[in-house]
């Protein structure tokens, strides 16, 4: 007797794809920085885009955060056709993006500057008719975040300036983090920093993934990218090459598809992710 | 705050001290008022210049545009025979339409506000003695010199011109200080890039920002027509420099974003003690201006070595 064999689906949870992009292409004149690239995040995941310069990481990043336009292609998140016209659109839309070295403004203070572009304003006839800031929520609820995320700033009044660039960087990614409704995007946010200050902006990141929320994370130091990474995005002449599982290759073998050195046909299964 | 405006605070008192010594006259209920009707104008052009230089911009033609904007209102109250209110909103406008120009310069065609205002103080200075053929404008309505009139407030004279000026700094401070579009001018004058990214439209805070401190400068010519009772083609040269000494005194970086608006008014008066002081001392106006020349490059001088060591 022939009785078919129930082979049991393999039990492989279907990850929901939170953010995702297809075919994008961008050119600025004769140079094309974006020629179809492809890109996909997962929820729960830090996923680290890596590339050469001039590989299209970061247009790819901008055109993700809403701070240029791809001439075509489309973004969808959460499923939704989205088209982000600036910054301000996909942050609507709960997409925050912290940019390398150009996330704060030095002189003003820690709570100044998590609500830069989203001031609270008192309520009532200050608030509504001279416009009135409410210093003291701004204060409150910056504190509550920042505690949230064990980033060990206290003082939510000191000026940016006398923070150590670890600390400002941590102002920084907690400011896209303590907002962001869906997806939280990192530029270089270890770069220029120490080994101690690097880490602590690592512990950071990995806090904002387990509170569910996944991150983007641009980076060119690879010790990082493997520590923290759960896939890597490999963009390479304006494409994705490959995603990669940081778990099965070495750092070299990573760098060998970035730089092309490994053709994207010639990459192990096993690598992939 | 209260740090930032510390240093001059203490400027103004050393320099008063100094000067105390120097003229029994200087301390003087009588003299003390008269420095502060001579610090109007330089005080109302200084908070446009700060509004400017907190966005680490600079704006050379303040002192022209504020004798423009007196000229239009005096020749066009006595030439038009227009009433005061319809000629003061005059000249207000055109040293708008001058600010707005500025703005417009800097943020569409990007030049820098250095070079732009350079421009545009020259051309302001240059219609001014077109229009008025270099002639002060005489006879003018009583109306348009009521700002520099005065009355007794405890046996000393006060002018309206001061009232106006201490309203038009506590207004501009809340603006800056308690609303999101005052801590905006602060966020493009720290970092646009920033600013940009997180969503503030900065090429509008800039170019509100210079629209804005044409109106001020416009306001000083109310207050310039008003203390001297005409339309001066003349008007204007020694503010210019002196409006942008009174910011520096006063504490606000010239690279953007730092600084206080109540801190130029500390400076204005500085500014203010020095000329009266020397005044009564009897030196030279030429001397005065020797001494505001090496006034902004100390502050100037102290802003950049405290910059270096906030980093």
């Amino acid at each position: 007797m022939n009785v078919p064999t129930v082979h049991p689906v393999p039990d492989v949870p279907a990850v929901p794809v939170v953010l995702q992009a297809k075919n994008l292409v961008k050119r600025y004149g004769h140079v094309t920085a974006l020629d179809g690239m492809d890109f996909e995040l997962r929820a729960d995941e830090v996923l680290a885009v890596i590339g050469d310069n001039g590989a299209g990481k970061s247009t790819l990043i901008k055109a993700l955060s809403g701070a240029i336009v791809p001439d075509a292609g489309e973004i969808r998140l959460d499923g939704r056709l989205v088209r982000f016209g600036s910054p301000i659109e996909a942050r609507l839309a709960g997409v925050e993006c912290c940019y390398q070295d150009l996330a704060v403004a030095p002189a003003m203070t820690v709570a100044e500057n998590l609500f830069l572009g989203r001031e609270l304003r008192r309520a009532g006839f200050l608030g509504r008719c001279l416009r009135m800031l409410d210093r003291q929520k701004m204060i409150d609820v910056a504190g509550a975040r920042m505690a949230d995320l064990q980033v060990g700033i206290h003082s939510m009044t000191q000026t940016v300036e006398t923070l150590s660039g670890g600390q400002r960087q941590c102002v920084a990614v907690a400011r896209a983090a303590a907002f962001a409704r869906h997806v939280v995007i990192l530029d270089e946010p270890t770069a220029a920093l120490g080994v101690k200050e690097g880490n602590m902006v690592l512990e950071l990141i990995r806090r904002v993934r387990d509170k569910g929320l996944p991150v983007v994370l641009i980076s060119h130091n690879m010790p990082h990218v493997f520590e923290i990474a759960d896939r890597i995005h490999v963009a390479r002449l304006g494409r994705r090459a490959a995603v990669l599982n940081p778990k099965k290759l070495s750092m070299s073998d990573a760098v060998a598809v970035m730089t092309g050195a490994t053709a994207p046909e010639n990459i192990p299964a096993e690598w992939q992710a | 705050m209260r740090i930032a405006v510390l240093g001059p605070f203490l400027a103004l008192i050393a320099a008063c001290l100094f000067f105390a010594t120097q003229s029994d006259r200087f301390l003087t209920g009588e003299n003390l008022s008269l420095v502060l009707q001579q610090a109007v104008v330089v005080g109302i052009i200084a908070i446009g210049q700060t509004l400017v230089i907190l966005t680490a911009g600079i704006d050379l033609s303040c002192g022209m545009v504020m004798a423009l904007g007196g000229i239009i209102m005096s020749k066009f109250a006595v030439d038009f025979g227009l009433t005061a209110p319809i000629a003061m909103a005059a000249g207000i406008s055109v040293a708008a339409l001058f600010g707005l120009t500025n703005g417009l310069l800097v943020t569409t065609v990007k030049l820098p506000p250095f070079i732009v205002t350079l421009g545009t103080m020259n051309i302001a200075f240059a219609i001014t003695q077109l229009y008025s053929h270099s002639q002060t404008v005489t006879d003018l309505p009583l109306w348009m010199t009521a700002l520099g009139d005065t009355f007794s407030l405890a046996g000393t004279k006060v002018a309206w011109g001061t009232l106006l000026m201490l309203a038009l700094y506590g207004l501009t401070w809340f603006v800056l200080s308690e609303t999101a579009a005052g801590r905006h001018v602060y966020a493009v004058g720290n970092n646009p890039e920033a600013a940009r990214l997180v969503g503030i439209p900065t090429r509008k805070v800039l170019l509100g920002v210079y629209a804005l401190a044409g109106v001020f400068y416009g306001f000083a010519s109310l207050l310039s027509v008003g203390r001297t009772g005409v339309g001066d083609p003349n008007a204007g040269q020694t503010e210019n420099l002196d409006a942008i000494t009174a910011v520096v005194l006063g504490g606000t970086s010239l690279f953007g974003g730092r600084g206080v608006v109540i801190g130029s008014l500390i400076g204005t008066l500085v500014v203010g003690v020095f000329r009266n002081g020397l005044t009564l001392m009897g030196v030279s106006s030429i001397y005065q201006v020797l001494v505001t020349g090496i006034l902004v490059i100390l502050a100037v001088t102290a802003d950049q070595l405290s910059r270096k060591g906030a980093r």
